[in-house]
């Protein structure tokens, strides 16, 4: 129907990005457009272009000033998501059942959990593909193949200046801030055990951040994020 | 309504929010929390459901500006982004296509006629102006008001396949003009 162009894929992508900005995908279609954003540096660059394109249209809606509650209403949400983060004596027990199965038995699922996805299906696993936030290249993919420990695992070598390190973080949908994972050298996996985490969830933040050696001294990331990604759940 | 908005530090205000500053939050609310509701408001169309987005938007920025990369964009487009994408994801999960009530479209055709509102600087307004009218309103039916390709068939009277190419070519010219 529109002559010329449109077959060209990269075309068709950036049509898809501004269509999902605009908004008018289904719903189904916008869920797919966001499950391939982690995952499509391109589409999500593409993406991010258009929001940018189009944000001054949204001074074309009339302000409208908020009901009195609305404010009292976030502020109160967000002391009851504190209260719920730190973690309370109900998962400690819950660690205490995790630590009754056997190590070699995890060992064993981490190692093999694209084969184990058949045939244990209960379990939950995720994957977090982590790309440089610049160019969007993937560098390290993380697995989880049950819910206390994850591999980290380079896909290069990456160069990491001299007095400098790469340190691991993680932040679920609901903590308050990300929690050091420990410190990584590049080029070489590293696993860590959960332990001291609630359980992984869907949409759980992962990134390394280049540090002072040594790491962050204020147990936040202070330097720039190197690699993120989130985690999803694979069936 | 555009223009003479003083200046907001949109990135020192995630910084501050990474950090658990919650006054940082309402600080933004207090700046831009009528301009936010009213650009969902539009979208959703109804006050309750414009406030509980809002509010859900309010606390996915709390919580996700560790996450927030500059390099990426603008901390301002990636605020209004979260509000819009999350008023769009309810529409189209409860809105029934097609039912597009003519009233609640807040005589628009005339309101994106009027000269007036192009007096925005940004490069967007003078690439839209570029448009054939009718594929300039499809960018906007869907843009500001969160209208379907069904929503913007109905409402301009114009074949769904025709509003789709419209909006196609629309988004081709504008890329080509912003660039």
């Amino acid at each position: 129907m529109t002559p010329g162009s449109t077959d060209d894929p990269s075309q068709l992508l950036d049509v898809l990005a501004g269509e999902y900005v605009l908004g008018t995908l289904s719903a189904e279609q916008r869920a797919a457009v966001l499950a391939r954003l982690d995952r499509e540096p391109d589409l999500r660059a593409a993406v991010d272009r258009w929001e940018a394109r189009l944000l001054e249209l949204t001074t074309l809606a009339e302000p409208q000033r908020p009901s009195t509650r609305l404010w009292r209403r976030i502020d109160r949400s967000i002391s009851e998501q504190a209260r719920q983060v730190h973690p309370t004596s109900r998962w400690w027990k819950r660690l205490g059942l995790w630590q009754g199965v056997s190590a070699a038995g995890l060992a064993a699922t981490v190692l093999l959990s694209l084969a184990l996805l058949t045939t244990r299906p209960a379990t939950t696993h995720y994957l977090v593909v982590l790309v440089a936030p610049t160019d969007q290249v993937p560098g390290w993919v993380v697995q989880a193949s049950d819910a206390r420990t994850i591999a980290l695992i380079p896909l290069g070598r990456d160069q990491v200046p001299e007095g400098m390190t790469l340190q691991f973080w993680t932040k679920g949908e609901q903590w308050q801030a990300p929690v050091s994972l420990g410190l990584v050298k590049p080029g070489e996996q590293y696993r860590v055990p959960l332990r001291d985490l609630p359980p992984l969830e869907p949409n759980q933040l992962f990134e390394l951040t280049l540090e002072k050696a040594g790491g962050s001294p204020t147990g936040r990331p202070t330097g720039p994020v190197k690699f993120i990604g989130r985690s999803v759940k694979v069936i | 309504m555009n223009s003479s908005v003083t200046p907001f530090d949109f990135q020192g205000c995630l910084a501050a929010c990474a950090r658990g500053d919650r006054s940082a939050l309402q600080a933004l609310y207090d700046h831009e929390g009528s301009r936010l509701l009213g650009v969902v408001r539009r979208i959703v169309r109804d006050d309750a459901m414009a406030e509980d987005i809002v509010h859900d938007a309010f606390i996915r920025i709390w919580t996700r500006a560790t996450s927030f990369d500059a390099t990426r964009g603008s901390a301002r487009g990636w605020i209004y982004s979260i509000n819009r994408h999350l008023a769009l994801n309810a529409v189209r999960d409860s809105r029934q296509e097609t039912t597009l009530d003519d009233a609640d479209i807040v005589t628009l055709v005339g309101e994106f006629d009027e000269g007036a509102i192009w007096s925005g600087s940004a490069k967007i307004y003078r690439c839209l102006e570029q448009l054939q009218p009718a594929p300039q309103r499809c960018v906007l039916h869907a843009y500001v008001d969160g209208c379907s390709h069904a929503e913007i068939a109905s409402l301009m009277g114009a074949p769904l396949g025709t509003v789709k190419a419209w909006i196609k070519r629309s988004l081709e010219a504008l890329r080509e003009c912003m660039t």
